[in-house]
Protein backbone atom coordinates (compact mmCIF):
# COMPACT_ATOMS: atom_id res chain seq x y z
CA UNK A 1 0.00 0.00 0.00
CA UNK A 2 3.30 2.57 -0.64
CA UNK A 3 3.45 5.19 -2.91
CA UNK A 4 6.37 6.18 -4.62
CA UNK A 5 4.84 9.32 -6.12
CA UNK A 6 3.18 10.47 -2.95
CA UNK A 7 1.54 13.97 -2.87
CA UNK A 8 -2.39 14.82 -2.78
CA UNK A 9 -4.97 12.50 -3.09
CA UNK A 10 -7.41 13.42 -5.14
CA UNK A 11 -7.83 12.71 -8.56
CA UNK A 12 -5.57 14.72 -11.19
CA UNK A 13 -7.48 14.09 -14.38
CA UNK A 14 -10.97 15.60 -14.38
CA UNK A 15 -11.11 16.86 -17.87
CA UNK A 16 -11.78 13.97 -19.67
CA UNK A 17 -8.63 12.43 -20.08
CA UNK A 18 -7.08 9.46 -17.81
CA UNK A 19 -4.56 10.11 -15.72
CA UNK A 20 -1.32 8.61 -16.58
CA UNK A 21 0.06 5.79 -14.94
CA UNK A 22 1.49 6.24 -11.89
CA UNK A 23 4.48 3.55 -10.05
CA UNK A 24 3.24 3.02 -6.74
CA UNK A 25 4.22 -0.42 -5.52
CA UNK A 26 7.38 -1.30 -5.35
CA UNK A 27 8.94 -4.61 -6.32
CA UNK A 28 9.47 -5.64 -2.70
CA UNK A 29 6.25 -4.92 -1.80
CA UNK A 30 4.69 -7.04 -4.64
CA UNK A 31 6.25 -10.16 -4.17
CA UNK A 32 5.91 -10.20 -0.26
CA UNK A 33 2.20 -9.24 -0.61
CA UNK A 34 1.53 -12.45 -3.10
CA UNK A 35 4.19 -14.55 -1.21
CA UNK A 36 2.51 -13.86 2.38
CA UNK A 37 -1.19 -14.32 0.52
CA UNK A 38 0.10 -17.97 -0.69
CA UNK A 39 1.81 -18.45 3.26
CA UNK A 40 -1.24 -17.10 4.40
CA UNK A 41 -3.77 -19.67 2.78
CA UNK A 42 -1.67 -22.50 3.03
CA UNK A 43 -0.99 -21.51 7.08
CA UNK A 44 -5.17 -21.17 7.51
CA UNK A 45 -5.61 -24.47 5.38
CA UNK A 46 -3.05 -26.34 7.42
CA UNK A 47 -3.62 -25.16 10.65
CA UNK A 48 -7.13 -26.20 10.76
CA UNK A 49 -5.96 -29.62 9.75
CA UNK A 50 -3.56 -29.74 12.90
CA UNK A 51 -6.88 -28.00 14.56
CA UNK A 52 -8.72 -31.54 13.48
CA UNK A 53 -6.16 -33.45 15.29
CA UNK A 54 -7.59 -32.06 18.84
CA UNK A 55 -11.08 -30.23 17.89
CA UNK A 56 -11.00 -28.09 20.74
CA UNK A 57 -9.91 -25.12 22.59
CA UNK A 58 -9.93 -24.76 26.55
CA UNK A 59 -9.57 -20.99 28.16
CA UNK A 60 -6.42 -22.67 30.20
CA UNK A 61 -2.74 -23.89 30.36
CA UNK A 62 -3.68 -27.57 30.60
CA UNK A 63 -6.58 -29.45 28.58
CA UNK A 64 -9.08 -28.21 30.99
CA UNK A 65 -13.10 -29.84 29.57
CA UNK A 66 -14.46 -27.17 32.14
CA UNK A 67 -13.09 -24.39 30.50
CA UNK A 68 -13.76 -25.58 26.70
CA UNK A 69 -14.47 -22.42 24.48
CA UNK A 70 -14.63 -23.93 21.81
CA UNK A 71 -15.27 -27.88 20.15
CA UNK A 72 -16.39 -29.27 16.97
CA UNK A 73 -17.81 -32.86 17.35
CA UNK A 74 -18.42 -35.23 15.52
CA UNK A 75 -20.91 -38.34 16.29
CA UNK A 76 -24.24 -39.95 15.63
CA UNK A 77 -27.83 -38.93 16.72
CA UNK A 78 -29.34 -42.10 18.98
CA UNK A 79 -31.21 -43.28 15.90
CA UNK A 80 -27.62 -43.42 14.38
CA UNK A 81 -27.39 -40.88 12.09
CA UNK A 82 -24.51 -39.11 11.40
CA UNK A 83 -24.32 -35.73 13.41
CA UNK A 84 -21.70 -32.89 13.45
CA UNK A 85 -22.37 -29.80 16.15
CA UNK A 86 -19.71 -27.40 16.94
CA UNK A 87 -20.32 -26.45 20.76
CA UNK A 88 -19.61 -22.90 21.57
CA UNK A 89 -19.47 -21.57 25.29
CA UNK A 90 -21.40 -24.72 25.83
CA UNK A 91 -23.79 -23.85 22.99
CA UNK A 92 -24.51 -26.50 21.18
CA UNK A 93 -25.40 -25.38 16.79
CA UNK A 94 -25.73 -28.58 14.63
CA UNK A 95 -23.21 -28.61 11.72
CA UNK A 96 -23.91 -32.40 10.20
CA UNK A 97 -22.09 -32.08 6.65
CA UNK A 98 -20.06 -29.09 6.78
CA UNK A 99 -18.30 -29.15 10.39
CA UNK A 100 -17.88 -32.06 13.00
CA UNK A 101 -19.31 -34.93 10.87
CA UNK A 102 -18.33 -34.13 7.52
CA UNK A 103 -15.79 -34.18 3.95
CA UNK A 104 -13.17 -36.70 4.77
CA UNK A 105 -11.17 -35.32 1.84
CA UNK A 106 -11.08 -38.87 0.60
CA UNK A 107 -14.68 -38.71 -1.10
CA UNK A 108 -16.76 -39.98 1.71
CA UNK A 109 -17.82 -37.96 5.19
CA UNK A 110 -17.07 -38.91 8.74
CA UNK A 111 -16.40 -37.96 12.22
CA UNK A 112 -14.15 -34.81 11.42
CA UNK A 113 -14.18 -30.83 12.85
CA UNK A 114 -13.11 -28.78 9.53
CA UNK A 115 -13.90 -30.96 6.16
CA UNK A 116 -11.07 -32.02 3.60
CA UNK A 117 -11.92 -29.43 0.99
CA UNK A 118 -10.85 -26.37 4.26
CA UNK A 119 -7.73 -28.25 4.94
CA UNK A 120 -4.49 -28.83 4.21
CA UNK A 121 -3.64 -32.01 3.02
CA UNK A 122 -7.15 -32.49 2.13
CA UNK A 123 -7.35 -36.05 4.08
CA UNK A 124 -6.18 -36.46 7.48
CA UNK A 125 -2.82 -35.75 7.97
CA UNK A 126 -1.64 -33.97 10.93
CA UNK A 127 1.95 -34.78 10.25
CA UNK A 128 1.74 -33.32 6.64
CA UNK A 129 -0.55 -30.55 8.01
CA UNK A 130 2.61 -29.45 10.39
CA UNK A 131 5.24 -29.74 7.79
CA UNK A 132 2.88 -27.23 5.68
CA UNK A 133 2.35 -25.11 8.81
CA UNK A 134 6.04 -24.94 9.84
CA UNK A 135 7.03 -24.54 6.55
CA UNK A 136 5.37 -21.40 5.74
CA UNK A 137 5.46 -19.66 8.89
CA UNK A 138 8.72 -19.06 8.29
CA UNK A 139 7.69 -18.02 4.76
CA UNK A 140 5.36 -15.47 6.15
CA UNK A 141 7.78 -14.24 8.92
CA UNK A 142 10.30 -13.65 6.71
CA UNK A 143 8.34 -11.69 4.32
CA UNK A 144 6.88 -9.58 6.97
CA UNK A 145 10.20 -8.42 7.95
CA UNK A 146 11.37 -7.96 4.60
CA UNK A 147 7.95 -5.86 3.99
CA UNK A 148 8.35 -4.07 7.32
CA UNK A 149 12.07 -3.63 6.81
CA UNK A 150 11.98 -2.00 3.04
CA UNK A 151 8.91 -0.01 3.98
CA UNK A 152 10.63 1.86 6.69
CA UNK A 153 13.74 2.36 4.77
CA UNK A 154 11.69 4.36 2.37
CA UNK A 155 9.75 6.10 4.85
CA UNK A 156 6.92 4.54 4.02
CA UNK A 157 5.25 2.61 6.46
CA UNK A 158 5.44 5.71 8.61
CA UNK A 159 2.68 6.63 6.69
CA UNK A 160 0.76 3.76 7.09
CA UNK A 161 0.62 4.12 11.14
CA UNK A 162 -2.25 5.20 12.61
CA UNK A 163 -1.68 8.39 14.78
CA UNK A 164 -4.30 10.13 17.22
CA UNK A 165 -5.13 13.27 14.51
CA UNK A 166 -7.24 10.24 12.60
CA UNK A 167 -9.05 8.79 15.13
CA UNK A 168 -11.62 11.57 14.80
CA UNK A 169 -11.53 11.20 11.33
CA UNK A 170 -12.59 7.38 11.22
CA UNK A 171 -16.77 7.58 11.70
CA UNK A 172 -16.29 10.24 8.57
CA UNK A 173 -14.41 7.93 6.57
CA UNK A 174 -16.61 4.98 7.50
CA UNK A 175 -19.74 7.21 6.92
CA UNK A 176 -18.46 7.81 3.11
CA UNK A 177 -18.28 4.01 2.41
CA UNK A 178 -21.80 3.33 3.72
CA UNK A 179 -22.66 6.28 1.28
CA UNK A 180 -23.80 8.34 4.52
CA UNK A 181 -21.18 11.08 3.11
CA UNK A 182 -20.48 12.36 -0.18
CA UNK A 183 -16.33 13.14 -0.15
CA UNK A 184 -14.07 11.30 2.22
CA UNK A 185 -12.00 13.16 4.93
CA UNK A 186 -9.50 15.20 4.07
CA UNK A 187 -6.64 12.31 4.88
CA UNK A 188 -2.88 12.26 3.42
CA UNK A 189 -1.46 9.32 1.54
CA UNK A 190 -3.27 6.87 3.57
CA UNK A 191 -7.05 7.37 4.80
CA UNK A 192 -7.75 6.53 8.53
CA UNK A 193 -9.46 3.49 8.40
CA UNK A 194 -7.12 2.15 5.96
CA UNK A 195 -3.83 3.18 8.07
CA UNK A 196 -6.61 1.58 11.59
CA UNK A 197 -6.70 -1.65 9.47
CA UNK A 198 -2.95 -1.99 8.64
CA UNK A 199 -1.81 -0.73 11.94
CA UNK A 200 -3.68 -2.94 13.67
CA UNK A 201 -2.24 -5.82 10.86
CA UNK A 202 1.35 -4.99 11.15
CA UNK A 203 1.81 -4.03 14.23
CA UNK A 204 -0.91 -5.93 16.54
CA UNK A 205 -2.31 -9.25 15.05
CA UNK A 206 0.79 -10.54 12.84
CA UNK A 207 3.06 -10.05 15.97
CA UNK A 208 0.16 -12.05 18.19
CA UNK A 209 0.11 -14.79 16.11
CA UNK A 210 3.52 -15.66 15.89
CA UNK A 211 3.48 -15.30 19.05
CA UNK A 212 1.09 -17.33 20.57
CA UNK A 213 1.89 -20.06 17.61
CA UNK A 214 5.74 -19.83 19.36
CA UNK A 215 3.95 -20.92 22.62
CA UNK A 216 2.85 -23.57 21.88
CA UNK A 217 6.12 -25.25 21.35
CA UNK A 218 7.76 -26.85 24.32
CA UNK A 219 11.20 -25.96 23.41
CA UNK A 220 10.12 -22.17 23.28
CA UNK A 221 8.28 -22.72 26.69
CA UNK A 222 11.20 -23.75 28.27
CA UNK A 223 13.20 -21.01 26.76
CA UNK A 224 11.23 -18.33 27.13
CA UNK A 225 8.10 -19.25 29.57
CA UNK A 226 6.69 -15.54 29.63
CA UNK A 227 5.53 -16.21 26.28
CA UNK A 228 3.07 -18.94 27.30
CA UNK A 229 2.11 -17.11 30.31
CA UNK A 230 0.93 -14.04 28.95
CA UNK A 231 -1.83 -16.05 26.59
CA UNK A 232 -3.03 -17.77 29.91
CA UNK A 233 -1.23 -21.03 29.26
CA UNK A 234 -0.68 -23.20 26.42
CA UNK A 235 -4.27 -24.17 25.50
CA UNK A 236 -5.29 -20.47 25.95
CA UNK A 237 -2.56 -19.86 23.40
CA UNK A 238 -4.52 -22.31 21.18
CA UNK A 239 -7.30 -20.25 21.35
CA UNK A 240 -5.66 -17.08 20.87
CA UNK A 241 -3.95 -18.51 17.98
CA UNK A 242 -7.29 -19.35 16.72
CA UNK A 243 -9.07 -16.05 17.29
CA UNK A 244 -6.05 -14.04 15.86
CA UNK A 245 -6.24 -16.46 12.41
CA UNK A 246 -9.95 -14.97 12.52
CA UNK A 247 -9.22 -11.55 12.78
CA UNK A 248 -6.87 -12.08 9.97
CA UNK A 249 -9.64 -13.71 7.91
CA UNK A 250 -11.92 -10.71 8.32
CA UNK A 251 -8.95 -8.86 7.41
CA UNK A 252 -8.30 -10.15 4.18
CA UNK A 253 -12.44 -10.55 3.65
CA UNK A 254 -12.68 -6.54 3.93
CA UNK A 255 -9.47 -6.23 1.76
CA UNK A 256 -10.49 -8.18 -1.03
CA UNK A 257 -14.15 -6.59 -1.18
CA UNK A 258 -12.41 -3.29 -1.70
CA UNK A 259 -10.20 -5.05 -4.36
CA UNK A 260 -13.27 -5.43 -5.95
CA UNK A 261 -15.28 -2.53 -5.36
CA UNK A 262 -12.42 0.35 -5.88
CA UNK A 263 -11.76 -0.47 -9.76
CA UNK A 264 -10.53 -4.40 -9.70
CA UNK A 265 -8.19 -4.21 -12.70
CA UNK A 266 -6.64 -0.60 -11.55
CA UNK A 267 -5.91 -2.51 -8.50
CA UNK A 268 -4.62 -5.39 -9.57
CA UNK A 269 -2.46 -4.39 -12.06
CA UNK A 270 -0.82 -2.09 -9.19
CA UNK A 271 -0.19 -5.00 -6.93
CA UNK A 272 1.33 -6.89 -10.11
CA UNK A 273 3.01 -4.50 -11.84
CA UNK A 274 3.17 -2.08 -9.41
CA UNK A 275 1.50 1.06 -11.96
CA UNK A 276 -1.85 2.62 -10.81
CA UNK A 277 -3.60 5.10 -12.22
CA UNK A 278 -5.19 7.55 -10.01
CA UNK A 279 -8.85 8.36 -10.58
CA UNK A 280 -12.02 8.32 -8.43
CA UNK A 281 -11.38 5.77 -5.98
CA UNK A 282 -7.92 7.48 -4.78
CA UNK A 283 -7.29 6.92 -1.45
CA UNK A 284 -10.36 4.65 -0.28
CA UNK A 285 -8.89 1.46 -1.96
CA UNK A 286 -7.78 -1.70 -0.32
CA UNK B 1 -11.27 -11.57 -10.57
CA UNK B 2 -7.30 -12.84 -11.45
CA UNK B 3 -7.17 -13.04 -7.55
CA UNK B 4 -9.89 -14.82 -6.70
CA UNK B 5 -9.38 -17.25 -9.86
CA UNK B 6 -6.22 -17.63 -8.17
CA UNK B 7 -7.10 -18.48 -4.51
CA UNK B 8 -9.41 -20.93 -5.86
CA UNK B 9 -7.36 -22.34 -7.83
CA UNK B 10 -5.10 -22.72 -5.15
CA UNK B 11 -7.28 -24.12 -2.75
CA UNK B 12 -8.06 -27.05 -5.44
CA UNK B 13 -4.43 -27.49 -6.23
CA UNK B 14 -3.25 -27.90 -2.75
CA UNK B 15 -6.16 -29.25 -0.91
CA UNK B 16 -7.18 -31.60 -4.14
CA UNK B 17 -6.84 -35.30 -2.36
CA UNK B 18 -4.96 -37.02 -6.04
CA UNK B 19 -2.70 -34.08 -6.08
CA UNK B 20 -1.57 -34.17 -2.17
CA UNK B 21 -0.20 -38.02 -2.99
CA UNK B 22 1.48 -36.84 -5.46
CA UNK B 23 3.18 -33.80 -3.21
CA UNK B 24 3.97 -36.41 -0.68
CA UNK B 25 6.84 -38.11 -2.93
CA UNK B 26 8.28 -34.93 -4.07
CA UNK B 27 10.91 -32.91 -3.68
CA UNK B 28 8.83 -30.13 -2.66
CA UNK B 29 8.27 -32.43 0.47
CA UNK B 30 11.44 -33.12 1.56
CA UNK B 31 12.01 -29.59 1.50
CA UNK B 32 8.81 -29.07 3.89
CA UNK B 33 10.30 -31.92 6.08
CA UNK B 34 13.93 -29.87 6.36
CA UNK B 35 12.00 -27.19 7.97
CA UNK B 36 12.81 -28.81 11.28
CA UNK B 37 16.62 -28.51 11.35
CA UNK B 38 16.10 -25.07 10.68
CA UNK B 39 14.01 -25.17 14.01
CA UNK B 40 16.20 -27.21 15.85
CA UNK B 41 19.11 -24.40 14.98
CA UNK B 42 17.25 -22.14 16.84
CA UNK B 43 15.22 -23.63 19.41
CA UNK B 44 17.47 -26.37 20.30
CA UNK B 45 17.84 -28.01 23.57
CA UNK B 46 17.89 -25.11 26.01
CA UNK B 47 16.04 -23.96 28.98
CA UNK B 48 13.73 -25.83 30.98
CA UNK B 49 10.38 -27.00 31.09
CA UNK B 50 7.81 -25.09 33.54
CA UNK B 51 7.75 -26.72 37.16
CA UNK B 52 4.13 -26.80 38.25
CA UNK B 53 3.20 -28.11 41.73
CA UNK B 54 1.56 -30.85 43.16
CA UNK B 55 -2.14 -28.74 42.44
CA UNK B 56 -2.01 -28.69 39.23
CA UNK B 57 -1.38 -32.37 38.56
CA UNK B 58 -3.92 -34.58 36.51
CA UNK B 59 -4.99 -37.04 38.74
CA UNK B 60 -6.34 -39.32 35.78
CA UNK B 61 -3.69 -38.60 33.42
CA UNK B 62 -4.80 -38.60 29.82
CA UNK B 63 -3.20 -42.29 27.67
CA UNK B 64 -2.39 -41.79 23.60
CA UNK B 65 -0.45 -44.03 21.53
CA UNK B 66 -0.13 -47.63 20.81
CA UNK B 67 -1.96 -49.78 23.03
CA UNK B 68 -0.56 -51.73 26.05
CA UNK B 69 1.52 -54.89 25.30
CA UNK B 70 -0.86 -57.47 25.25
CA UNK B 71 1.93 -60.47 24.71
CA UNK B 72 2.15 -63.15 27.51
CA UNK B 73 5.99 -61.88 28.21
CA UNK B 74 4.91 -58.05 29.06
CA UNK B 75 1.67 -59.97 31.12
CA UNK B 76 4.05 -62.28 32.70
CA UNK B 77 6.14 -59.45 33.88
CA UNK B 78 3.53 -57.43 34.67
CA UNK B 79 1.69 -60.56 37.15
CA UNK B 80 4.79 -60.29 38.79
CA UNK B 81 4.96 -56.59 39.66
CA UNK B 82 7.84 -56.67 36.91
CA UNK B 83 10.39 -58.47 39.57
CA UNK B 84 12.05 -60.44 36.11
CA UNK B 85 12.03 -57.32 34.33
CA UNK B 86 15.62 -55.95 33.04
CA UNK B 87 16.51 -53.02 31.09
CA UNK B 88 19.37 -53.86 28.88
CA UNK B 89 21.65 -50.97 27.27
CA UNK B 90 23.93 -51.73 24.19
CA UNK B 91 25.33 -50.57 21.63
CA UNK B 92 28.17 -47.82 21.93
CA UNK B 93 29.03 -48.13 25.49
CA UNK B 94 31.56 -49.13 27.16
CA UNK B 95 30.00 -50.73 30.60
CA UNK B 96 26.44 -52.66 28.39
CA UNK B 97 24.58 -54.20 31.26
CA UNK B 98 20.82 -55.19 32.24
CA UNK B 99 19.11 -53.28 35.24
CA UNK B 100 16.39 -53.92 37.41
CA UNK B 101 14.05 -51.88 38.61
CA UNK B 102 15.70 -52.10 42.13
CA UNK B 103 18.87 -51.42 40.51
CA UNK B 104 17.46 -48.34 38.27
CA UNK B 105 15.72 -46.66 41.76
CA UNK B 106 18.97 -47.15 43.10
CA UNK B 107 21.08 -44.72 40.54
CA UNK B 108 19.52 -41.40 41.35
CA UNK B 109 15.87 -39.99 41.88
CA UNK B 110 14.35 -36.95 40.41
CA UNK B 111 10.69 -35.67 40.82
CA UNK B 112 9.00 -32.89 38.41
CA UNK B 113 6.01 -31.55 38.03
CA UNK B 114 5.69 -31.04 34.47
CA UNK B 115 2.95 -30.44 31.56
CA UNK B 116 3.51 -33.43 28.81
CA UNK B 117 2.39 -31.66 25.22
CA UNK B 118 0.79 -33.51 23.06
CA UNK B 119 1.68 -33.35 19.08
CA UNK B 120 -2.16 -33.76 18.57
CA UNK B 121 -2.46 -30.11 20.35
CA UNK B 122 -3.67 -31.41 24.41
CA UNK B 123 -1.44 -31.28 27.25
CA UNK B 124 -1.68 -32.69 31.13
CA UNK B 125 0.37 -32.39 33.72
CA UNK B 126 1.86 -34.89 35.92
CA UNK B 127 4.21 -35.70 38.70
CA UNK B 128 6.79 -37.71 37.66
CA UNK B 129 9.69 -39.53 39.17
CA UNK B 130 12.61 -41.17 38.23
CA UNK B 131 16.53 -42.21 37.28
CA UNK B 132 17.13 -38.64 35.15
CA UNK B 133 19.19 -40.12 31.95
CA UNK B 134 22.44 -37.70 32.42
CA UNK B 135 22.89 -39.82 36.01
CA UNK B 136 22.17 -43.36 34.16
CA UNK B 137 24.70 -42.95 31.18
CA UNK B 138 26.92 -42.07 33.17
CA UNK B 139 27.20 -45.64 34.92
CA UNK B 140 27.25 -47.43 31.45
CA UNK B 141 29.70 -44.95 29.90
CA UNK B 142 28.63 -44.11 25.88
CA UNK B 143 31.76 -44.31 23.60
CA UNK B 144 33.53 -41.68 21.82
CA UNK B 145 31.08 -42.84 18.77
CA UNK B 146 28.10 -42.75 20.69
CA UNK B 147 25.94 -39.98 19.15
CA UNK B 148 22.16 -40.73 19.90
CA UNK B 149 20.30 -42.73 22.42
CA UNK B 150 17.83 -44.99 21.11
CA UNK B 151 15.05 -46.30 23.12
CA UNK B 152 12.94 -49.69 22.00
CA UNK B 153 9.77 -50.50 23.05
CA UNK B 154 8.14 -53.50 24.09
CA UNK B 155 4.73 -52.15 22.66
CA UNK B 156 3.50 -52.66 18.70
CA UNK B 157 1.44 -50.51 16.34
CA UNK B 158 -1.76 -52.42 15.14
CA UNK B 159 0.52 -53.77 12.12
CA UNK B 160 2.98 -55.17 14.08
CA UNK B 161 5.96 -52.83 13.61
CA UNK B 162 7.62 -51.75 17.50
CA UNK B 163 7.77 -48.27 19.00
CA UNK B 164 10.96 -47.15 19.08
CA UNK B 165 11.97 -43.40 20.07
CA UNK B 166 15.70 -41.50 19.66
CA UNK B 167 17.00 -38.55 21.35
CA UNK B 168 20.68 -36.93 20.58
CA UNK B 169 23.17 -36.54 23.46
CA UNK B 170 22.48 -33.14 24.37
CA UNK B 171 19.03 -33.94 24.34
CA UNK B 172 19.80 -37.29 26.72
CA UNK B 173 21.53 -35.20 28.84
CA UNK B 174 19.26 -32.46 29.61
CA UNK B 175 18.77 -32.42 33.49
CA UNK B 176 14.69 -32.91 33.44
CA UNK B 177 15.22 -36.02 30.56
CA UNK B 178 14.11 -38.95 33.12
CA UNK B 179 13.94 -42.36 32.60
CA UNK B 180 10.51 -42.25 34.65
CA UNK B 181 9.05 -45.11 37.01
CA UNK B 182 6.57 -43.55 38.91
CA UNK B 183 3.35 -41.35 38.15
CA UNK B 184 1.49 -39.12 40.27
CA UNK B 185 3.20 -40.98 43.27
CA UNK B 186 2.82 -44.38 42.13
CA UNK B 187 4.52 -46.48 40.44
CA UNK B 188 3.92 -46.49 36.29
CA UNK B 189 0.48 -48.63 35.79
CA UNK B 190 0.22 -50.41 32.44
CA UNK B 191 -1.42 -47.84 30.53
CA UNK B 192 1.26 -45.31 31.38
CA UNK B 193 3.96 -46.97 30.10
CA UNK B 194 5.38 -49.59 33.02
CA UNK B 195 7.69 -50.50 34.57
CA UNK B 196 9.85 -47.60 32.63
CA UNK B 197 9.10 -44.37 30.22
CA UNK B 198 11.14 -41.80 28.51
CA UNK B 199 9.73 -38.22 29.78
CA UNK B 200 11.47 -35.30 27.71
CA UNK B 201 9.16 -32.45 29.03
CA UNK B 202 11.39 -29.73 26.40
CA UNK B 203 9.57 -31.77 23.49
CA UNK B 204 6.58 -32.94 21.96
CA UNK B 205 4.58 -36.28 24.15
CA UNK B 206 5.29 -38.71 21.05
CA UNK B 207 9.34 -38.60 22.04
CA UNK B 208 8.36 -39.65 25.70
CA UNK B 209 8.73 -43.43 24.67
CA UNK B 210 6.80 -46.12 27.11
CA UNK B 211 7.45 -49.63 27.92
CA UNK B 212 11.11 -49.26 27.49
CA UNK B 213 12.22 -52.46 27.19
CA UNK B 214 15.73 -52.21 25.81
CA UNK B 215 18.40 -48.43 25.35
CA UNK B 216 20.96 -48.97 22.64
CA UNK B 217 23.43 -45.84 22.12
CA UNK B 218 24.29 -45.67 18.12
CA UNK B 219 26.34 -43.76 15.89
CA UNK B 220 23.40 -43.18 13.55
CA UNK B 221 20.01 -43.77 13.26
CA UNK B 222 19.48 -44.23 9.37
CA UNK B 223 20.20 -48.10 9.72
CA UNK B 224 17.05 -48.84 12.42
CA UNK B 225 13.95 -49.90 11.16
CA UNK B 226 12.95 -46.66 8.45
CA UNK B 227 15.76 -45.27 9.36
CA UNK B 228 13.83 -41.52 10.32
CA UNK B 229 15.21 -42.28 14.03
CA UNK B 230 11.59 -43.04 15.70
CA UNK B 231 8.41 -44.58 15.01
CA UNK B 232 6.25 -41.41 14.01
CA UNK B 233 9.35 -40.22 12.66
CA UNK B 234 9.10 -42.82 10.37
CA UNK B 235 5.29 -41.86 9.54
CA UNK B 236 5.80 -38.48 8.90
CA UNK B 237 6.29 -36.88 11.85
CA UNK B 238 9.33 -34.56 12.78
CA UNK B 239 12.73 -36.24 14.43
CA UNK B 240 12.97 -32.82 15.93
CA UNK B 241 10.24 -32.32 18.19
CA UNK B 242 11.03 -29.25 20.17
CA UNK B 243 8.15 -27.53 18.23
Amino acid sequence: MDATAGGAPQAKAHDGAPAPLEYRHTFSTRVTHWLSALALLVLVTSGLQIFNAAPHLDASDKSNPARRVLSIEGGQTPDGRPLGQVVLFGHAFTTTHWLGYTDDGMGGEGPRAFPGWLTLPGYQSLADGRLWHLFFGWVIVLCGAWYMAAGFARKDLQLLVLRPSDIPKLWPMQAYYLRLRPEPPAHGKYNPLQKAAYTLVLFVFAPLIVLSGMALSPGIDAIANPITVVFGGRQFARLWHFVFMLALIGFTGVHLALVASTGVVNNLRSILLGTYRPGKYEGTGP
Amino acid sequence: MKRRLFIATSVAALTGCGLNNKVNQSGFHQVLEKTQWLNEAVIGTRGSARLYTDADVDREFRTNGFDTPADSKYQQMAADGFRSYKLAVDGEVEHPQAFSLRELRAVQSLTQVTRHDCVEGWSAIGKWSGVPLAAFLRLVRPTARARYVVFHCMDRSPDNVPYYESLNMVQAAHPQTLLALDLNDKPLDADHGAPVRLRVPTQLGYKSAKWVGRIELAADYKNLFGGKGGYWEDNGYEWYAGI
